[in-house]
This record gives C-alpha cells, structure tokens and sequence, in this order.
C-alpha cells in the first residue's frame, strides 16, 4: 500500500494521543514532555510536505481517495494544494510550542496534551479534507478539545467562556450541515447520484438564489469562527479565559478554519453569491478592521488587548479574501500565516508574563525592559511583525492585501490602511506602558528573563517571521498557482474578471501570471 | 420514497407454514425465562447460575436469529397463517434486541443480585419483554403486533416496580403500568377501526384493500384507525406530546434495569411503526406523512426545550430520548430506513451505557439521579466520566461518534423525502441540545465534588462492577468505531 502522508498528518496525532492516554497518571512528570517528543513527528511529516509539494501545481497534490460509504457519496477523499498546504505546516509547528509552553499547567496533564494532539488531528483533517462531510466532520470534532482546553484549564470565568465558545460555533456549523445536505442533493438532482464530494459539487449549476441560501448556511459558519463582526463576542471571552496554549491555538489555527473556509468554499462553490456580496463582506471587514483596533486601543488587559488585534487583523484576512485580485487572496493566506505567528508569539510571551506575575492588567506593569531586556526585545520584535514593519512577516501579508485591495475595492482599502496605523498605537502602546520607564511597581524587579526553555520555544517562530518577512516566495510559490484556480473559477463561472495586476505586482515577486 | 423496500407486500399472506425457525429466538427466550422461574423455585441456586441460564439462552436465540438472517437473504416468508414474518426487517429487531437485552442484563447484574430471590424474576421479565418485542417488530398481523406488544409492555410494567420497597419506584411503575394501558387501548381501538374499514387484519391484506375502500367506504375510518395506531405506538416510542411518562418513570425506576426499559420499547415501537406506516399505509403516506413530521418536529423541540431545565440525569435523559425520538421519526418520513435502524442501532447502545454509568453513581436500585451527584465525576472516576463523555457527545451527535453518522442518516433520509424543513428544526435542536449534553460535562470535568456530610465511601470513587466496565467498553468500541467507520453496520443493515 502507498504511504499517504495525509494520512499519517492526522492519524499520527492521534496515536501520540492513544500512547499518551497509556501512560499511567502516577508518571504524570511524564505526559508533557512525551507528549511534546511525539508532536515532532506530525512536525517533521509536515515540514517533509512542505516541501516536497510540487512549485507551480494548482491542483491537489498528495491525494488520497478512498470510498466510505458510497450510497451516500460520501469518501475518504484528502489532498493538499498551496492554500492549505502553509495552513497544515504552521498547525504541526504550533503544537508542540504550545504543548511545551504549558509547563504551568499541572492538574491533569494527561488529558490536556491528549486533548492538544486531538485537536491538532481535527485541524490538519479540516485543512486537508475533500469531502465535505469529512471537512464537517473535523470542523466539529474541533471544537471538543478546544472546548474542554478552556474549561478545564481556563481562567477564572473558564466555564462561561467555555460555553459561549461551543454553542456560538456549534450554532454556526449546525446550519452549514443543511447547506452540505442540500448541495449533495442538488448533486443527486442534476447527475442522479448523491455525493459530497468537494470537486465534484464545484460543477453543479445552482441559481442565484440557491448560491445565496448556501453562501448565508457555510458563510455563518465560518464568520462565527473568523470571527467577523458582529459575530466576534465568543473571542475575547474565550482568548482571555483559556490557557496560553488555548490561546496559541485558537488564535494561530482555529481562527483560520473559518478564512479558510471562505476562500476554499464560499469562493469556490458559490462564484456568483461572492460576487454579489462583496459590498457586504468587505463592509463587514473594514468595520471588524477599525473597530477591533478601536476597542484593542483601551484594553486594561494585556491578553485582551491581543484578542481584540486578532478580531482587527482578521479583517485584513477577509478583505483581501473578497477582494478577488491575486495580490490580494494571496496576501489574506499569507497573513493567516502570519498572524499565526505573531499572535502565537504573543500570546506565548503574555502567558510567560502572566507565570512570572500572575496578572495580565497593562496598569500592573511597567519598566520590564531594565529587568528583562531579552524579553522586550522579542516583544518589540514581535509587535512590530504585527504591526507590519516591512522585513518583517506582517508587512508583506497586508501590503498585498490592501495594494490588491485597492485595485477593487479603493474605499475598503484605505480605510483598512487606517487599521495597520490603529495596530501601531495598541501595540507601542502597550508596550510602552509595559516594557517602558521606570519600575513602579516593586513586585517588577524580580521579573526573571527569558531562560533557555523559552527561548527555544520563541526562536523558531521569531526566526520565521524574518524568514516569511525577507524571502516570502517560500510561501507564495507554492501558494500562486492554487490561487489563480479560485480567481480563474471564478471568472470562467461568473461576469467578474480580476483586474490586471500591473507592474508593481511582479516587483513583490507575487506572481507567476504567465 | 426513495429507497424503501416494501417488506411484506409481495409475499402471499394466505400461506399457512409452521417454521420453528421463524419464532425461533422468541421461543428460545420464553424458555428460557420459564427455565429461570422454575430452577429459582425449585433449588433456589446462586445467582451465577442464573447468569448461566441467561448467557446460554441469548447465546442460543442469537445463533437462532443468525440462523434466520441466513434464509431471509433468499426473501422474505410468511407463517403462522400470515402471523409472522421473516425478513431482513425483522431480523435487524431481533438482533438489535438481543444486543439490548444482552447490555442491559448486564448493567441489571448487580440489582439483580441485591434483590435476592426476587432477582430471577427480574431476568426472567427481561428475558420475557425481549420475547415479546421480537413477536411485536415479527408481526405482520395487527393482532400479533399487538400480543407482542402486551407481552413486552407488561413485563417492563413490572420491573419498573421490582423494587417493592421503594414508594418512588411503585408509584413510577404504577403510572407506567396505567398510561401504557391507556396507549395499548387507544392501539387496539385502532385496529378494531382498520378492521372495521378493511375487513383485514394483515398488514398486507389492509394494503391491498386500501384503494377499494377510499371508493367504496369513507376514508374516514381508515384514517381515524391509523391516526389511533400510530398514536398508541408514538406513546411507546415516547414522541412528543405523549412522553409525559417517560421522565417520571425513567426516573423512580431502578437505576439498574432503566436503560434496559427505555431502548427495547423504542425498537419495537419504532420497527412496528416503521413496518404498519409504510407495508398497511403507504398509500396514504400523503396523510401521515406531514403529520408524523409534525410530531417529529415537536418532539425535537420539546424534548430538547424540556431537558435543557432537568436537574435529574434520568430526567435529562428521558427528555433527550423524546428528541431523538423526533429524530428517529424523521427518518421515518423520509422513507430510508437503512438510516432509521442505524440511528436506533446506535441509539440504543449510548443509552444502554449512559444509564449504566447512572446505575453506578445512583447505586444499582436507587431510584433519583440528581445531576449534582455528577459535580467532579471526573476527579472520582475518570473511567466513568470519560465513557459518560463519549456517549453524552454521541447523544448530542457529534462527529466522529456513531451518533452523527445516525443523525445524517436520518436527515438526508428526510431530505431526500421532501421535508427539508424537519432537517432544519433538526439541526438547530441539535445545537440547543449541546447545552444540556455540555451541561453534565461541565459538572463532570470543571467542578469539584460535592463532600457529603461523612466522608463515606460513595463520594471517593464510585464502585464499577466489572459488568459495567464490559458494557461501556462495549459501547465506546461500537459508538467510535461505527462513527469512523459506518460503512460495514450500514451495508449489513442494506
């Protein structure tokens, strides 16, 4: 039988769990690193994925399809392409930095990094999934570990955020189960057979008014998860609450099933509802923009304060999205990976300052940089990758969001402009209060440095926000082609056409436009 | 409807043919159940001895019942003078029922030995019920569904009370006892109806006579029969609105027999409702069919609405298991009954094991399930809390477990069907359910125990009997297994 490297992205997870679940709590010194040892291996099969997919390949690479249950057009159908493909490597590098910034957490360790690598299992399955029933199926599954990572290990209003964050989404995908049962059945209308199988359900015929019931059933989903406002008020409860690795993650992946599933779905499956609801979504976009930097400015707290940034740079993601310009879905991928970063590694270094402190209030702080100057220094860092320095990661997701942006949708793009000058003042700001003058407060001088462990954890990321910043074709290349296909999709299936790039694009080094 | 197999029609129900093989398990189960009576009366062993009789007679009726799935593969026979029938349809019940007489006998084991010599009656009634239902989900005359569904009844009327002692578990089986009648009155007078307007007893003699009485006669007897039948086994099913029993008797019942009693009457009731709408009235499926969606949609809403405010476990379940009857009827009127037997398949396993993790925390007879009682289970029993875990996410249909696979099933069977939105009203529970599922696993994982006044015993850790520990291992096998990988369950099912 051929190796399916998909498949062993998913099931490898899994059966670190299953070892995991083995191990007896009386060794419970032994669950986190264990745990953290066997989510290299998903890394190194990611990291092998990444780059032995093929340059300049629009399709699926990687496929394997297999029949589940065919009366029901159901299949075990994977395969990777260059949207999903960063998505997937990103996922496998988060776990287990997150796994290993968890040392805090000591009740019950065994269920927390099998509950870690669960759910990094259901977030490669989302990424890779080909069947929209097995895409359900990890979009769901999802949401259980996540739920009880909040629950459990979660601050002190855990169970409420907890709740918020399960029902909120569940609501939200419980509606998209209609729209996949629907397309599948439209499917069985025009060819006599049901089937859910994403490639085949892109060449339905399916009127206006259907695209637009099933853009509104998949697109709730998904602007729940994003979250697009006004549907952003699970966020903020459900970051502050849960644990650093929580956060990590929900911030650094989770968030991104629902960009994802725009630009894979939405885009792809109902051309002609995009189109009509560009006015709306990037309306929606620019408003999340401005009023999660808005709201990000006058947070007391510094974890809110990075919850909010991500309800504002996850409008970047959404406008370039519905932009339809190459630059700028290219540039909404290339931000979701970079946002991963950023918000991973801030997050991290919040959940750092919060086990040296016990206290996320900005008031709390101030000075750190005298007695902690590694630290500033990667916060600084990391604050100005966020805010889109150009060298670094964030400079290169939004300025090929708003540059192809601007080609369609002008208005949006420059009041999105207004949201990378809004990132700056939360941001210094913060860091400002935080890092800055003189020690106030005496608990503050025993603030200790980054020591090695965490260093080792902040490296690879720090390192990749440079790499991303000064050589993004490593991403773009393989991103480039897969991206065309959905703008090419839809212009072939709609009146839309994707205005010509010009020359500035070729100067990024975006495109492959031959 | 889209692929429905019309079961009976097309065999000649004059046939008179006795087959010992046909009634096969049924017999092998009265047997047995006689056999228990009698050694209990005559040498009053241990009760591993009873567990002896009972291994080897549901060994012996499943070898039966294997034996009978063999012949139905060559088509479906009538016997008895048209009083029973063998076919897939009826062997999936059976199987389905030794499986839930064979989990619930053994979540029952330990009430059953605390109830000394009382305990054989109790093996024997369980043993007794499953005969019946297997008569009932076998019949293809009204008046068999009807004996089978006495005999099924009346034994679980009993064992709601086996417990004399407790004033709970009485007053529990004495309004089981009262409102079941009432429901098999109300089904029996429906019979009498279709007689009345059909001159036939048979499933497929009513079929038959239906387009020359809807000329000839008024129709309207005919519907107030089959709006009389379906009411009486709705009440068995529990749908909405004719649950109210439920929640009281699930939960002044013994803890250790609940779930036993809870899932072989839905799948006798389902089966029998299933077989009676589509084999006697499918051609007035244009008249049940928007009605039977109504209650299907009441009952999700209902039963999903009511469990949300529950305080009791047992309550909390009984209210669910009124949704997911609304499910199951769902699948019903969509007319793919592949999925209807998968959702109850799986169905019936989940709440076999929730109850049997109930029977451990409220103890083996105990007769209340406060959800307080669950505050830090897993901290107490991490075993128990992750079984209950698995099944309760099962319940909620969540995918990944055999619960989702269920519930698509039966919503692309009433997609398919034309009641797009039933699907809707479905879905929509299903998230509203999530808040009561989630509910217990909050109390489970994110709360620490109540200490009660001694620091006894119950409050440490729970005792699992072995038996419960087969059960749930069982049960989480079937329900991850089958949620992965449905494939194999609902090929065999068609």
């Amino acid at each position: 039988m051929k190796f399916q490297i998909l498949d062993a992205l998913i099931l490898t997870p899994i059966a670190a769990a299953v070892i995991i679940a083995l191990v007896p709590n009386r060794r419970s010194e032994l669950h986190l690193p264990l745990g953290i040892t066997l989510s290299m291996i998903p890394l190194a099969l990611a990291g092998w994925l990444f780059f032995a997919f093929e340059k300049g390949i629009a399709g699926y690479q990687f496929v394997h399809d297999s029949p589940w249950y065919e009366p029901w057009g159901m299949s075990w159908h994977v395969g990777v392409d260059g949207i999903s493909l960063a998505l997937i490597a990103l996922t496998a590098l988060l776990v287990p930095i997150s796994l290993a910034a968890s040392t805090a957490i000591t009740d019950r360790t065994k269920l927390f990094v099998v509950f870690m690598l669960i759910l990094e299992a259901g977030l490669i399955g989302v990424f890779v999934a080909l069947d929209l029933i097995l895409f359900f199926l990890f979009f769901e599954v999802v949401l259980v570990p996540m739920y009880f990572i909040i629950g459990v290990w979660g601050g002190e209003r855990r169970i409420y955020a907890a709740y918020k964050f399960f029902i909120y989404t569940a609501l939200g995908s419980a509606l998209m189960l209609a729209g996949i049962i629907a397309l599948a059945f439209f499917h069985r209308d025009q060819t006599g057979v049901l089937s859910f199988s994403y490639q085949e359900l892109l060449n339905l015929e399916l009127t206006d008014t259907a695209q637009l019931w099933l853009f509104g059933a998949f697109g709730l989903a998904f602007a729940i998860k994003v979250p697009i406002f006004p549907l952003h008020t699970w966020l903020p409860d459900a970051h502050v609450e849960a644990p650093t690795a929580g956060s990590v993650m929900l911030a650094g992946v989770l968030l991104k099933l629902g960009t994802y599933g725009f630009i894979r779905f939405n885009l792809g499956l109902f051309p002609d509802a995009t189109i009509e609801l560009i006015p709306v979504m990037a309306t929606l976009a620019v408003i999340g923009i401005i009023y999660g930097a808005y709201v990000a400015i006058v947070q007391p707290d510094l974890k809110k304060l990075v919850a909010y940034s991500s309800v504002s740079h996850l409008g970047f993601i959404i406008l370039g999205t519905f932009a339809l310009t190459q630059a700028a879905v290219e540039g909404a991928v290339i931000q979701m990976v970079n946002h991963g970063i950023t918000t991973g590694v801030l997050f991290l270094m919040v959940g750092m300052l919060y086990e040296r402190r016990h206290t996320k209030k900005i008031a709390d702080f101030g000075g750190i940089w005298q007695v902690a100057p590694w630290f500033s220094g990667v916060f600084l860092f990391t604050a100005f990758a966020s805010i889109g320095l150009p060298g670094l990661n964030g400079f290169v997701g939004e300025f090929m969001v708003l540059m192809g942006s601007y080609a369609t949708l002008p208005v949006a793009a420059i009041f999105g402009a207004f949201g990378v000058v809004l990132a700056a003042i939360y941001l210094l700001w913060a860091y400002e209060r935080v890092f800055t003058g003189p020690i106030t407060n005496e608990e503050n001088r025993n603030v200790a440095d980054l020591n090695a462990r965490e260093v080792s954890l902040l490296a690879p990321l720090v390192a990749l926000m440079l790499v991303i910043g000064l050589y993004p074709n490593i991403i773009l290349d393989r991103l480039t082609p897969s991206v065309e296909a959905v703008l090419d999709r839809i212009e072939a299936t709609t009146t839309y056409e994707v205005p010509d790039p010009g020359p500035l694009y070729e100067v990024l080094g975006g495109g492959h436009s031959d | 409807m889209t692929d429905f197999l019309p079961i009976i029609a097309q065999v000649d129900s004059g046939a008179l043919g006795i087959s010992y093989l046909a009634i096969g398990p049924e017999l092998i189960l009265a047997f047995g159940a006689a056999l228990i009576l009698m050694v209990d009366v005559f040498y009053k062993p241990r009760h591993t001895v009873h567990a002896g009789i009972v291994f080897s007679t549901l060994v012996l009726a499943t070898a039966t019942a294997i034996l009978q799935y063999d012949r139905v593969q060559e088509g479906a026979t009538i016997h008895f003078s048209g009083m029973i029938v063998a076919d897939d349809f009826a062997v999936f019940g059976k199987f389905l029922l030794l499986l839930v007489a064979a989990l619930g006998l053994l979540v029952a084991w330990p009430m059953v030995e605390q109830l000394g010599r009382r305990g054989a009656e109790g093996v024997a009634l369980v043993l007794l019920s499953a005969a019946g239902f297997m008569f009932m989900v076998a019949g293809a005359n009204l008046m068999m569904v009807f004996l089978g569904l006495e005999i099924g009844s009346i034994s679980l009327y009993i064992l709601a009370g086996i417990t004399r002692e407790s004033v709970i578990s009485d007053e529990a089986a004495l309004k089981y006892f009262l409102l079941g009648s009432f429901a098999s009155a109300i089904f029996v007078y429906g019979v009498a109806l279709a007689y009345a307007g059909t001159g036939e007893l048979s499933l497929s003699g009513i079929a038959a006579q239906l387009p020359a009485t809807a000329i000839v006669l008024r129709p309207g007897v005919v519907l107030a029969a089959m709006a009389l039948i379906i009411t009486g086994l709705l009440f068995k099913v529990t749908a909405a609105p004719f649950h109210a029993w439920a929640p009281d008797v699930y939960q002044g019942s013994p803890a250790g027999i609940v779930g036993y009693m809870a899932t072989a009457a839905k799948v006798a009731g389902f089966a029998a409702l299933a077989r009676i709408l589509y084999v006697s009235f499918g051609s007035f499926a244009d008249d049940w069919g928007p009605a039977l969606a109504a209650v299907a949609a009441i009952s999700v809403v209902l039963g999903t609405l009511m469990a949300i405010m529950q305080t009791d476990m047992r309550r909390l379940l009984a209210y669910s298991g009124v949704a997911h009857a609304g499910f199951i009827l769902t699948g019903i009127v969509g007319g793919q009954l592949r999925a209807v037997w998968f959702y109850l398949a799986v169905y019936v396993v989940q709440l076999i094991a929730a109850f049997a993790v109930v029977s451990v925390i409220a103890g083996p007879t105990g007769s209340v399930s406060p959800l307080d009682d669950y505050k830090g289970l897993a901290k107490r029993s991490p075993y128990l809390a992750g079984a209950l875990t698995v099944m309760l996410l099962a319940l909620s249909g969540m995918p990944a477990t055999a619960g989702f696979i269920g519930k698509l099933g039966v919503f692309t069977s009433a997609w398919g069907g034309g009641y797009e939105w039933l699907v809707v009203t479905g879905l929509v529970a299903s998230v509203a359910g999530f808040f009561f599922y989630i509910r217990i696993m909050v109390l489970m994982y994110m709360q620490e125990p109540v200490l009660a006044e001694a620091p006894g015993a119950d409050v440490a850790k729970p005792y699992v009997s072995p038996n419960v520990e087969v059960v749930l291992a069982i049960a989480i096998a079937i329900t991850i297994f089958f949620g992965i990988y449905p494939t194999p369950l609902l090929n065999f099912l068609g």
